[in-house]
């Protein structure tokens, strides 16, 4: 039987316990609440703009060891050739192609090599010859649409701004060896060493990534897309000393990259890549070792994207970039070759191949028709996917801002912020055998992350609507700075 | 450093998260519902995947892909309540 005395100890439990559960419930709400806080935090955060984070090396985050591959990703099948600098470069033919238009000549006027491509190509010729009408028509678009892009401009240009010396018309021989010759090279204690040296050293220049591997000579121009001691046409004899590769690269500026075509530029990237080159170069030349920076736009003697592969730094996608684990394909690179001693990186191999071959993503985004659908293709002797350079090109042409378009870079899964959703799924298509989370991010990418109808990024006078991947970020957005 | 990116922010979490447990079981302890030890299994299953969806959501929005997170929203809230309706129906099981 209870005793009045009974009663308030009761009321007291039951008061607790109601307590306790009112508690639980706050803290759980308030948790869950905390957790998308954090999830938006972590999709806002500055840090998380991949490839930005530090000069320390720290953006190199991928566990590449557990990738490491004793052949590089793609495949040799037969005999190869090295690519001809004068006609395979779109920048190195295409001033050909423009004044033939202007001249009214046709393939047969023109001289070799050129006649010979175009003989082989004649679709390039078409294409390539229609450039300059593409630029005339996009500048008949509307003071209003042109000037949208005003602040874009000044942006690329002020990225393009600062750029090291050129290295001169000195040939190799010369001008890759230090500046005293009688100066012989330091012994250096250890090839592992002197990699971790360097590898430091660049990250300390400013780059985000860096491989190191042994030149493959099928990588070297046959001849030469810019002089740079070369002879315009005669065959290039690999120097000697042309034994090592170093490639780095560092990303494109993470808002303007996601508002392409008309709102990023390739500019920042080139210059930060070009700078650590020639830094890179020039301490290289200080130990008494040779040194040649090929870096861009166009100064190189070599084709950067497959040298990038056997450094390991990541595998060519469809687009024909190379997509990397930490930036995807937001990122412009720099070679420097010398006969520094070094211990090299092995290639790998994180499933992009297979991703690719199902996502096709940036083909359907590709407003050009640049990137094809197709399997693979037999270049050179290497089968590869090969991005249709002069259609590419001619889409640099037909929309607004700094000149290029950069859409497949923005539309690749792989370019993704660094946060814990994308770092996620990275981890879970490298890892996966079966290819079934290909498909499913794939899918998810398609459904979640649209972009424009590839027609729309087209100038308005060419059919489009100016449109842009995303966005531009507010300190892009010309009409809210300036009175037009 | 920002407060979501400090270990205090987790710290915090691991308290809610003790409390939220400790209410739980006051909860189906009053309600007279036993909690044998498969059920919890199923209860922080359940409420992890609303932990990462709410998470995704957040991400998404802060990083203004709009669609990434409606279309999350929708399919979240679908997996959510259909999981939902089964584990409180295992949960009730006496």
């Amino acid at each position: 039987m209870k005793t009045e005395e009974d009663r308030p100890r009761r009321e007291l439990r039951v008061a607790r316990r109601t307590l306790i559960k009112a508690a639980g419930a706050t803290s759980a709400a308030l948790g869950l609440s905390g957790l998308g806080l954090c999830g938006y935090q972590a999709g806002r955060d500055p840090d998380s703009y991949t490839g930005c984070e530090g000069l320390q090396g720290a953006a190199q985050s991928f566990n590449r060891k557990k990738f490491a591959v004793d052949e590089p990703p793609y495949e040799k099948v037969g005999p190869t050739r090295r690519a001809d600098g004068r006609t395979e470069v779109i920048f190195s033919r295409v001033g050909v192609a423009r004044s033939a238009a202007q001249m009214g000549k046709r393939i047969e006027d023109l001289d070799e090599p050129f006649r010979s491509y175009y003989e082989q190509h004649p679709e390039d010729f078409e294409l390539d010859k229609q450039n300059s009408e593409l630029r005339r028509k996009v500048a008949e678009d509307s003071p209003e649409n042109r000037n949208r892009y005003i602040l874009a401009e000044a942006w690329a240009d002020a990225m393009g701004a600062v750029s090291p010396r050129p290295i001169g018309n000195e040939p190799p021989e010369i001008s890759d060896f230090p500046g005293r010759r009688s100066r012989s090279p330091f012994k250096m204690k250890s090839s592992a060493a002197t990699a971790k040296l360097i590898k430091k050293v660049s990250y300390e220049f400013g780059t985000v990534l860096i491989g190191i591997t042994k030149l493959n000579h099928d990588w070297v121009y046959k001849y030469p897309s810019s002089r740079r001691g070369f002879a315009m046409n005669e065959p290039i004899e690999v120097p000697k000393h042309w034994e090592y590769a170093i490639v780095v690269g560092t990303p494109m500026s993470w808002d303007p990259m996601y508002a392409n075509p008309n709102y990023g530029t390739s500019n920042d990237a080139y210059s930060k890549s070009r700078i650590v080159a020639f830094r890179l170069a020039s301490f290289i030349k200080r130990l008494g070792y040779a040194a040649r920076p090929h870096t861009p736009g166009n100064s190189y003697d070599l084709m950067v994207p497959p040298i990038m592969v056997d450094a390991g730094l990541g595998e060519q996608g469809r687009h024909s970039i190379v997509i990397t684990p930490e930036l995807g394909c937001n990122f412009r690179p720099a070679v420097v070759t010398t006969n520094l001693p070094m211990s090299t990186d092995k290639p790998i191999a994180f499933g992009v191949q297979d991703f690719c071959k199902n996502c096709k993503i940036c083909a359907e985004q590709c407003p050009s028709g640049a990137i094809s659908k197709a399997d693979k293709k037999i270049v050179r002797g290497y089968k590869r996917y090969q991005l249709h350079s002069s259609k590419c090109f001619n889409f640099w042409n037909s929309n607004h801002g700094s000149l290029g378009c950069r859409v497949c870079i923005a539309a690749c899964p792989y370019t993704r912020k660094s946060n814990w959703v994308h770092r996620t799924a990275l981890q879970v298509t490298a890892n996966d055998p079966t290819g079934i989370s290909d498909k499913l991010l794939a899918g998810m990418q398609k459904r979640f992350y649209p972009g424009p109808e590839p027609s729309d990024f087209y100038a308005a006078t060419l059919g489009g609507k100016n449109a842009s991947y995303r966005e531009p970020p507010w300190w892009l957005r010309t009409e809210d700075f300036i009175e037009l | 450093m920002g407060f979501f990116e400090s270990s205090f922010f987790w710290f915090i979490e691991g308290l809610f998260a003790c409390l939220a447990i400790i209410a739980l079981r006051t909860w189906t302890q009053d309600k007279g519902i036993p909690m044998p030890f498969w059920k919890w299994p199923v209860v922080i299953v359940w409420v992890l995947f609303l932990a990462v969806s709410i998470a995704y959501i957040g991400t998404s929005i802060g990083e203004g892909e709009m669609d990434a997170a409606f279309f999350g929203t929708i399919f979240a809230a679908v997996i959510a309540s259909i999981s939902g309706v089964v584990a409180w129906r295992l949960l009730r099981m006496r």
